[in-house]
């Protein structure tokens, strides 16, 4: 498929607070997809453990008036990225569907990414990945196996999109839709997962995509909608809709 | 060799190596898509992947589908077509790969040298003999004995008949178990068969105990229920009150938490009705149906002005009648009641769960949209049968405890760690000491294995045949159909239900006419996938449901393309009337008392122990994803720990990392603490599953067994294990580690202006 014939896409999400549960099924299949590293008990003893997504949880109260909060946090694909202008070798860029990429093979693991990135969603490979050998038959082949110095990061499982792209589109002369995604089993690993349909991935160019309508009601007047860290100015492509909290008075922001 | 296309399917409908492509929803006869090279199996094609359906055993209830790539399973998804889960799937099932190809595995028949003392290879010819030996050398037949997980499907009927035949009998066992939900499900709903609770659809949720949407029952199934709960389109949003001993997951996800003591949850319940009967809510036919026609008086003692309701449950009247009023309130309807976990586990369990349960009876929500939902017998009559039914039901305290008198013989298991999963006044060890063969079925070593005589390699479900009739269903019939996705692993391994199958025919005990089966002879004899095709045969002949076709091997095709097979028209249209509740000689309803077992006085609290959200009851503390899984509260990975209230810590000279001691009359473990604001100040928790001396390289010698300490409290009516009744003595070790856990692994993002988790009360 000749790169100009590409159709145009702007792939983001949306991240509904109010029906995350926390239960880290998004965590744990983002891992099996993406041959993330075991993480051993080490590594959280030196707060050095791989999540390309995570679940923060927040307290607010005491007891007996006590709440817990879950958001789910990745990579936001910013429009306007702090980590992709410090990247002394562009191994870090925005491609043109929207999406930040990292080229593995062009990092030679200056970690000023990691350094500059607001949401801290970026993991420096400080050693080489090791598995039993039997465990290896498990790693996804559509996936590279990063090598020690390598920085690495959500991708909006970027293997699953292009492989949409080449069946999809190249083969099969269709068009991505939310309903091709899913039935393919081409929605990023964590989307695939999530029991609640906290996460919403697609198209924001396509206007019949959830994706896409999500975005613009929760960003409308009166609508849930947020960006991370917005007076950054990052410009992230996954969205945010807020907590609904019954017993909140008002419009109020819970101390994280 | 060439293969055409209507021969490949034909068959892998056959053999133990194929399974049909899993194509979504096309006509189960339409011929596979793929072009492949000359003298490849169809299946496999460089480079391209296939997905195969099944069903998960990891996390039940749920339907896979498993992405395979060049003869290799690489990802589990949710099988979009399977009514329980609806393509959406947990953490669980997703590690169901570490197994298949976790180094650990057992891989061949081990058998103890007398000498020795120690396991050492040996062929499955010998082991054969060797078993069927012990098994015909039995000085009585009634002194065998088998304990399984909870059966269900064909291999529970199997496994009914091969105990049938040895006049044995069959224990299942499950940690934390629920053998209380099932007798209340019983007593209020008259159903052998959990229900399906209809949350999606529900307006208000009150749940006590059941940590539903993480390890209770069905949790994908209600996980996804929940989202639509939540923010579905075209619905106002619902709200949860969780009534808990514990701030779980769920109780972190629901809009109100009601901190109840432990124990106290039935009193609760009660009490709400209570009000709902006085303030007019509920018409009086339910009331009287509840209440054997003696309506309020037989619930006076629940009024919750009474100091001994508010005593019992801790919390004050004001705040039951509101929760009673939400629960009732015609705008809030249809409301929900759910019950489990630590709220039926107390001495009062049973109790407790029938007076949560009969909430529902109030509101008239059985068999009716966001009700609790009954569930139909299995499509497959044989099936449905008391002994087959009876296989899925966990034994009690008390039946384990008997067991150490009845002089067992030849003792099997199979794919079960009682040794580490039962309290010791269980008496299992003693039971598996005094026996004179053990024999355990199963994929990795753990610590009831280790003390076999006999060991036999089973395979992982990735490659073995199987199935499933969900229970709870989703509140129609289910058939689910588990296939091998991949070639065994290894070579030694065997499946299960084949060897029950080898085992039945070399002991005089005609399993496979019993079971009706072709005979065959030694060099085709009966599989276990041949029972499954002869109940499907049953299931094709009815002509219904989500799969038909001309042939029975169309029909044999579409179901294991699917998944299963499942008929949305079939469900429960008729129910029989409630029991009412225990009524005393004075015409009212009383409670059972509230009982604990262990330490008194200053530093003592409650133990509520509980299930892991990745790792359950420690049958998945193997698999290193699971064990690296941060848990949703505390974010702990890797340990065992104790959640403690961060002020009653700190009053005691507690900090994070502390390691505690923890003594009941049971035994004494230590933890490092856990400090949260969220843990009544009267309580501590502890997850179970951990603290294992041989189960793999990634769980032995990972945290404590908090199973050693469980006090062998029982409920006062089904005599099953009251897992909360037991109380601990708290001491600081002063002995301080670093602790295990995600939390901190990232420096607070919090800004200014921007917070992270934004609030609004808008629905």
């Amino acid at each position: 498929m000749v790169v100009e014939q590409r159709n145009r896409h702007k792939w983001g999400m949306v991240v509904d607070i109010d029906r995350c549960i926390g239960c880290q099924a998004c965590v744990v299949a983002c891992q099996a997809e993406n041959n993330i590293p075991i993480n051993d008990e080490e590594s959280f003893r030196a707060r050095r453990a791989f999540q390309w997504i995570r679940v923060e949880r927040y307290w607010e109260g005491e007891f007996p008036n006590v709440k817990a909060r879950f958001i789910p946090v990745l990579c936001q694909h910013c429009e306007n990225a702090p980590c992709e202008v410090v990247c002394p070798v562009y191994a870090t860029y925005h491609n043109d569907q929207g999406m930040n990429v990292q080229v593995y093979n062009r990092c030679v693991g200056t970690r000023y990414c990691a350094n500059n990135c607001p949401y801290q969603v970026r993991f420096f490979n400080y050693w080489e990945p090791v598995w039993p050998e039997s465990l290896r038959n498990q790693l996804n082949p559509d996936v590279t196996v990063r090598s020690r110095g390598i920085m690495e990061k959500c991708s909006f499982c970027v293997q699953r999109i292009r492989r949409a792209e080449r069946t999809i589109e190249g083969q099969d002369n269709s068009t991505i839709s939310d309903g091709e995604l899913w039935s393919r089993n081409l929605m990023p690993a964590c989307v695939q997962a999530c029991p609640t349909g906290t996460l919403v991935f697609g198209d924001l160019l396509d206007e019949t995509s959830r994706v896409h309508q999500l975005k613009e009601l929760s960003l409308a007047d009166g609508g849930r909608g947020y960006k991370l860290l917005e007076p950054l100015g990052t410009e992230p492509n996954v969205i945010y809709l807020k907590k609904v909290d019954i017993h909140a008075d008002g419009e109020v922001k819970a101390h994280a | 060799m060439g293969i055409t296309r209507r021969q490949f399917l034909r068959w892998s409908g056959v053999s133990t190596l194929g399974a049909v492509m899993f194509n979504g929803c096309r006509i189960p006869e339409e011929e596979l898509q793929i072009e492949s090279p000359v003298d490849m199996p169809e299946d496999l094609v460089s480079g391209i992947d296939n997905w195969y359906a099944t069903v998960c055993q990891h996390d039940m209830s749920s339907g896979i589908i498993v992405r395979v790539v060049e003869g290799r399973a690489k990802k589990i998804e949710g099988n979009p077509d399977y009514p329980m889960n609806q393509g959406r799937h947990s953490a669980r099932s997703e590690a169901a790969l570490q197994s298949l190809y976790h180094p650990d595995r057992l891989v061949e028949p081990l058998y103890r040298d007398q000498r020795l003392g120690q396991l050492v290879p040996i062929s499955w010819a010998s082991a054969r003999q060797i078993l069927s030996d012990k098994l015909a050398g039995l000085s009585d037949k009634g002194k065998f004995r088998i304990v399984t997980g909870p059966l269900r499907g064909h291999l529970a009927l199997l496994t009914s008949e091969f105990v049938k035949g040895y006049g044995g009998a069959h224990m299942a066992f499950e940690s934390l178990e629920q053998v209380t939900l099932k007798a209340a499900i019983k007593s209020v709903f008259g159903q052998n068969r959990l229900p399906e609770f209809d949350i999606a659809n529900a307006k208000h949720l009150v749940a006590f105990g059941a940590d539903f949407l993480s390890t209770w029952q069905a949790p994908v199934r209600y996980a996804r229920a929940y989202g639509e709960f939540r923010q579905g389109e075209s619905r106002r949003r619902g709200t949860h009150v969780q009534v808990d001993s514990r701030f779980s997951m769920t109780a972190a996800s629901a809009d109100e938490w009601v901190p109840v003591k432990p124990g106290g949850e039935g009193v609760l319940a009660l009490s709400m009705a209570y009000v709902m009967i006085r303030d007019g809510y509920v018409p009086s036919v339910h009331a009287q149906a509840l209440t054997d026609g003696k309506l309020l008086p037989a619930l006076d003692n629940f009024s919750p002005e009474n100091e001994s309701v508010r005593n019992a449950t801790g919390v004050d009247a004001s705040r039951i009648e509101t929760l009673a009023h939400e629960f009732a309130n015609p705008g809030n309807q249809p409301a929900l009641a759910i019950g489990g976990g630590s709220a039926g586990a107390h001495t009062s369990g049973l109790f407790n769960l029938k007076a949560i349960y009969a909430l529902n009876v109030l509101v008239n929500n059985i068999n009716s949209k966001g009700g609790v939902i009954l569930n139909p017998d299995p499509p497959i009559k044989e099936l449905s049968g008391q002994d087959v039914v009876s296989m899925g039901t966990p034994a009690s305290l008390e039946e384990w405890q008997s067991l150490s008198g009845q002089n067992v013989e030849v003792l099997m298991t199979r794919g079960v760690n009682p040794i580490h999963g039962l309290p010791k006044a269980a008496g299992f060890s003693e039971v598996m000491a005094n026996a004179s063969f053990v024999v355990s079925f199963a994929s990795f070593l753990d610590e009831t294995v280790a003390l076999a005589d006999l060991v036999l390699p089973e395979h992982t479900y990735l490659e073995d045949w199987g199935d499933d009739v969900p229970d709870p269903g989703p509140g129609y019939q289910v058939f689910g159909i588990q296939q091998p996705v991949v070639r065994p692993f290894h070579e030694g391994t065997r499946s299960f239900g084949d060897e029950l199958l080898i085992l039945g025919a070399s002991v005089a005990n005609d399993l496979t006419g019993i079971l009706g089966l072709e005979p065959g002879d030694e060099q085709i004899r009966p599989e276990f996938r041949d029972l499954l095709r002869k109940g499907a045969y049953d299931l094709w002949m009815q002509n219904r449901g989500s799969v038909k076709a001309e042939t029975f091997d169309g029909f044999w095709n579409g179901i294991l393309e699917r998944g299963g097979w499942w008929d949305m028209e079939e469900n429960v249209k008729s129910q029989s009337a409630p029991d009412p509740l225990p009524i005393g000689s004075d015409g009212k309803i009383t409670w059972p008392t509230i009982e604990f077992q262990g330490q008194q006085g200053v530093d003592t609290f409650n133990l509520l122990p509980f299930l892991s959200n990745s790792m359950m009851d420690g049958t998945l503390a193997h698999l290193p994803w699971l064990q690296a899984t941060p848990d949703p509260i505390t974010s702990m990975t890797w340990h065992s720990w104790v959640e403690i209230n961060s002020k009653t810590a700190k009053d005691m000279g507690i900090k994070e990392g502390d390691m505690l001691e923890l003594s009941s009359p049971s035994g004494i473990v230590e933890a490092p603490a856990y400090l949260h604001p969220a843990v009544p100040p009267w309580t501590v928790s502890v997850p179970v599953g951990q603290g294992h001396t041989d189960y793999g390289q990634y769980a032995s010698g990972v945290g404590v067994n908090i199973m050693n300490i469980i006090a062998p409290m029982v409920d006062a009516d089904t005599r099953a294990l009251a897992w909360a009744g037991t109380r601990v003595k708290v001491r600081n070790t002063g002995v301080n580690i670093d602790i295990p856990k995600f939390e901190g692994s990232v420096p607070s993002i919090e800004a200014e202006e921007g917070q992270i988790i934004q609030i609004t009360n808008l629905h």
